[in-house]
């Protein structure tokens, strides 16, 4: 009696394992299930109008432009309101578009606009934009869009963002796997670090 | 059934494969939050402000009143932990445990919230407006000399404002009390050398006697003590000092001395005659008149009536002469007997006749802003109160910053008296013992939430106004700070004079900025001045020096003869200020419950210290419940056997027992204030607090102790830790 409630305890647990692994197993690491949720935003921030090439009607604006936080913080962070305002003000032919005047809605309440998380990391993992930054910034001299463009995708064709890339731990690994010249100029190559402490503190 | 066949190891078996299906459904990205979590952004912020990297402010420590200069880091606008200021002088960049606990203070789930208006049992939240109408209401209708307003030590513009408003309502009545302050030693200072609070300086002194002083621990300025401290063990000149604890009951700083020496309690004073007999006899200039009278005083007889043995006293005294300077600390031990103040003049004496005043007892500084100056309290305050209450001369009564329902003893039936008082307005952050007796009780900011200026009663350095600002938003918009409420109730009584300040904030930036000549901003303009002020967290003032007299007079200097036994009150109490929670205020933060005692380890309970001799004798063991009993009451508790105490005290710790106040405090341990005898210092009217005898019995139960301590020689991954030596082991005759 005892072994078998044992055993039989045991093997849901299995069952229930195996099963769940597999649904999980199957997962490619790049398709259009990639893709996160279509994000509803409080206003519907154009990044093609603001970060977009000239050509096809952008500003070219430096993602570091307004994510000033990303070379210095592990966060990238949302510019504060008084960033959008900084430069609106001064924008007449927009002032009275519904977008814009939604903002200065908001401005003039001082409160803050709700937006929504795109890009979400399980708490147990701390990915730090500062080193990523740094280094293919400002050490190799990457274009920034490119850099950002390797986790965020080709933000500059998007209206409000949404997730690109699967971010999940294999699809880091297989980019920290790969050798990086260490600066612009040097032949020396080296790797992202692959310590589970780099990402799991 | 399954209990006993399903062992831990089949269970850790299931749970790795339960374990690996969670882990991999994380793989799945299940636990993120893409599109759903908010990830707001400030509206405006400064340029230094970036997310994720902490921000530090600096401010004042409110969780005692040796008000620290601290530093909060804050991030996205919270603020998360504190570190001491380094440029204080009282802390200079360290904190203590009690202080670190101040975030939970903040971040309490039992703060109040709005203001409550008592309605039978119940408090019902009303809005601030109508609470301040009330309170106007209420004081239009009574006299003047009926109103009443409680404290605990207030310093600084706070302090100014409740004056104001006192004056205004034309009520001399205020009372401030302090349940554990060192009341006794203030007189016994202010008598002896001219100050109530002289500059200690350890670090000069080559040897230090302390009677009871728990200057690393609890007394006065701890932290900063414990810096001199650090100096005085290593000294520039690389000679170590050597520090001689003289007391009852073992403290923090009595476990760090070189010698600890059990004294049979109230014979202090016995001790410090005895030795200064022995330092002129072994040919210390001695003036004639005091050697008269200590000259009684010889080593047999001191031993015999303090249990310390001759020997110890004769190394102590060669000690004492070989090194000098020395200095003498007569701490809350030597202070706490009716015969206080006289143990602690023949411990001023001996720092006189030692030749330590002037060397390492200091004068203090001048304050050059009187009324903002700390007005420290005493028990007789309550006392007068109470006495007015039990006459029904007390109409309308206002506390705030004490909770005398908790700290009274009950010999005192402060709590009866109190419900005699038909209008109670008690200014809280918890519904506190003293908050739920209130009719109105109004929600106060935390320290962290909240502006003022605070003037320590002891600064290490000349003299300074130290500032509190807020190191966030309010966390409930209910809330308002003390300096608030008080301008809203000035403006009622003085609408011409404050309708200017629209809070506090401004008030109190009005005031410092319109006197920045005298508080170091001469040649700055306003905003610089006030900005440096705020980033430095105090402002230094030019204080006059005050010298030190030194003029102990031996007339009169008594110190009675050692306690007679009573066989029906067999055991002295001790009740122990332990460095965590004082006086209790604090125990609703889980950090200062969940932090180990020092000595015994034991957490998140009261427990009755006690000598192995007495514990033998009594037939009891660790973890026997006992019912302590004196004259005024009884408590029950568990037993902690230790060495560290004299066999004819016990020892109960202060702050726990709480009957109220929030989900930490109450319940755990029992309230010790509530069993002290009314005896009192006959030269001060003091609480006498080591004065309460008491009788020990079994209680029939028996319980594990949770404490973090292990058995005695006890292993940890192998390796043999925290090596238990007694005492008469140590050999420390190359020392002393
Ligand atoms: S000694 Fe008092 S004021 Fe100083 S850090 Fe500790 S609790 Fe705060």
């Amino acid at each position: 009696m005892y072994c078998f409630l044992r055993l039989s305890v045991l093997l849901v647990g299995l069952i229930v394992s195996v099963s769940s692994y597999a649904a999980n197993a199957v997962q490619p690491l790049t398709t259009a299930d990639d893709l996160g949720p279509k994000v509803e935003q409080p206003i519907e921030f154009p990044h093609d109008r603001h970060a977009g090439d000239a050509a096809k009607g952008g500003m070219q604006i430096n993602c570091m432009y307004c994510h000033t936080y990303a070379r210095r913080s592990i966060v990238a962070g949302i510019p504060p309101l008084q960033k959008c305002i900084g430069c609106h003000q001064n924008i007449e032919s927009v002032r009275e578009t519904p977008r814009i005047k939604k903002l200065f809605e908001y401005w003039e309440a001082k409160k803050a606009v709700p937006w929504k998380k795109v890009h979400d990391l399980p708490d147990f993992v701390r990915f730090n934009h500062e080193r990523h930054i740094q280094r293919f910034v400002f050490a190799q001299n990457k274009p920034v869009q490119e850099a950002c463009g390797y986790c965020h995708g080709d933000v500059k064709t998007m209206t409000v963002a949404r997730r690109q890339k699967p971010l999940s731990m294999g699809w880091c690994v297989s980019c920290h796997q790969k050798d990086h010249p260490v600066d612009a100029t040097s032949t020396k190559t080296t790797h992202g670090p692959n310590d589970c402490w780099q990402c799991h503190k | 059934m399954i209990e006993n066949s399903f062992n831990r190891r089949d269970f850790l078996k299931v749970l790795g494969w339960g374990g690996a299906t969670v882990a991999l459904s994380g793989c799945g990205n299940t636990s993120v939050e893409d599109g759903r979590e908010f990830v707001t952004s400030y509206v405006q912020t400064a340029d230094y402000i970036i997310p994720s990297i902490g921000t530090y402010f600096n401010s004042t420590c409110a969780q005692c009143d040796a008000g620290c200069g601290i530093m909060g880091r804050v991030r996205e606008g919270r603020v998360l932990k504190l570190e001491g200021n380094p440029k204080s002088p009282t802390s200079v960049g360290k904190m203590c445990g009690l202080g670190q606990a101040g975030v939970q203070a903040h971040y309490n789930p039992d703060r109040i919230r709005e203001p409550l208006l008592r309605n039978g049992d119940k408090g019902e939240a009303i809005t601030w407006e109508k609470a301040l109408a009330l309170i106007n209401e209420k004081i239009g209708g009574v006299k003047a000399e009926n109103i009443a307003f409680l404290t605990g030590g207030v310093s600084g513009h706070v302090k100014v404002l409740l004056k104001n408003y006192l004056d205004a309502l034309g009520s001399g009545h205020h009372y401030v009390y302090e349940a554990v302050a060192p009341s006794i030693m203030r007189a016994a200072n202010k008598k002896a050398y001219g100050v109530e609070m002289p500059r200690l300086r350890l670090d000069k002194a080559k040897v230090i006697l302390s009677f009871g002083a728990d200057f690393l621990g609890a007394w006065v300025s701890p932290v900063h003590f414990s810096q001199q401290y650090a100096r005085f063990r290593k000294a520039d000149n690389g000679k170590r000092g050597v520090l001689v604890q003289v007391e009852s009951k073992m403290t923090l700083t009595g476990a760090n001395a070189d010698r600890w020496l059990a004294i049979r309690p109230g014979t202090e004073g016995i001790l410090a005659l005895g030795l200064i007999n022995a330092l002129s006899t072994a040919g210390l200039s001695v003036s004639g008149d005091v050697v008269a009278v200590v000259k009684e005083y010889t080593t047999d007889r001191v031993s015999k009536d303090t249990g310390v043995s001759a020997e110890h006293i004769a190394k102590l005294a060669a000690l004492l002469k070989e090194r000098s300077p020395s200095l003498i600390i007569a701490g809350s031990a030597a202070e706490g007997y009716a015969h206080g103040s006289q143990n602690a003049a023949a411990i001023a004496l001996l720092n006189q006749v030692l030749g330590n005043v002037g060397k390492t007892v200091e004068g203090s500084s001048g304050i050059p802003f009187p009324q903002m100056a700390p007005t420290t309290g005493n028990r007789q305050a309550l006392q007068a109160l109470n006495d007015n209450m039990a006459q029904d001369k007390v109409k309308v009564l206002f506390s705030y910053g004490s909770n005398p329902v908790f700290t009274a003893p009950a010999s005192m039936k402060l709590k009866e008296n109190l419900k005699k008082v038909p209008f109670k307005v008690a200014f809280a952050h918890y519904m506190d013992e003293t908050a739920v007796e209130a009719d109105l009780v109004l929600p106060l900011n935390s320290a962290l939430e909240d502006w003022g200026t605070v003037m320590p009663e002891y600064v290490a350095d000349g003299a300074q106004l130290s500032i509190r600002q807020p190191l966030m938003e309010k966390l409930h918009p209910g809330t308002l700070g003390m300096g608030d409420i008080l301008l809203a109730l000035l403006k009622q009584r003085r609408p011409n004079e404050y309708k200017g300040y629209e809070d506090f904030y401004s008030y109190l930036r009005n005031a410092m900025v319109s006197n920045k000549g005298a508080l170091g901003g001469a040649d700055a303009d306003d905003n610089t001045f006030w900005d440096a002020a705020l980033s430095h967290g105090m402002v230094k003032l030019a204080g006059s020096p005050v010298n030190i007299s030194s003029h102990v007079s031996v007339n009169g200097l008594v110190v009675p003869a050692p306690f007679a036994e009573d066989s029906a009150y067999p055991l002295h109490l001790i009740p122990a200020v332990s460095a965590s929670l004082r006086d209790g205020r604090n125990a609703n933060e889980p950090w200062l419950q969940e932090s180990p005692d020092p000595l015994t380890t034991i957490v998140w309970d009261s427990w009755v210290e006690m000598h192995p001799k007495t514990a033998a004798k009594l037939g009891i063991v660790e973890g026997d419940i006992v019912e302590v009993a004196s004259k005024s009451g009884a408590i029950k508790a568990q037993v902690y056997v230790f060495t560290g105490i004299h066999p004819d005290v016990i020892s109960v710790p202060l702050g726990y027992g709480h009957e109220a106040m929030g989900r930490y405090a109450k319940g755990v341990g029992v309230n010790a204030f509530k069993i002290l005898d009314p005896i009192f210092d006959k030269e001060t009217g003091e609480l006498a607090m080591h004065e309460t005898r008491v009788k020990v019995s079994k209680a029939g139960q028996r319980v594990i102790i949770v404490k973090d301590e292990g058995p005695a020689g006890g292993q940890q991954m192998g390796r043999k830790i925290a090596v238990r030596m007694s005492s008469d082991k140590v050999n420390l005759s190359k020392e002393v």
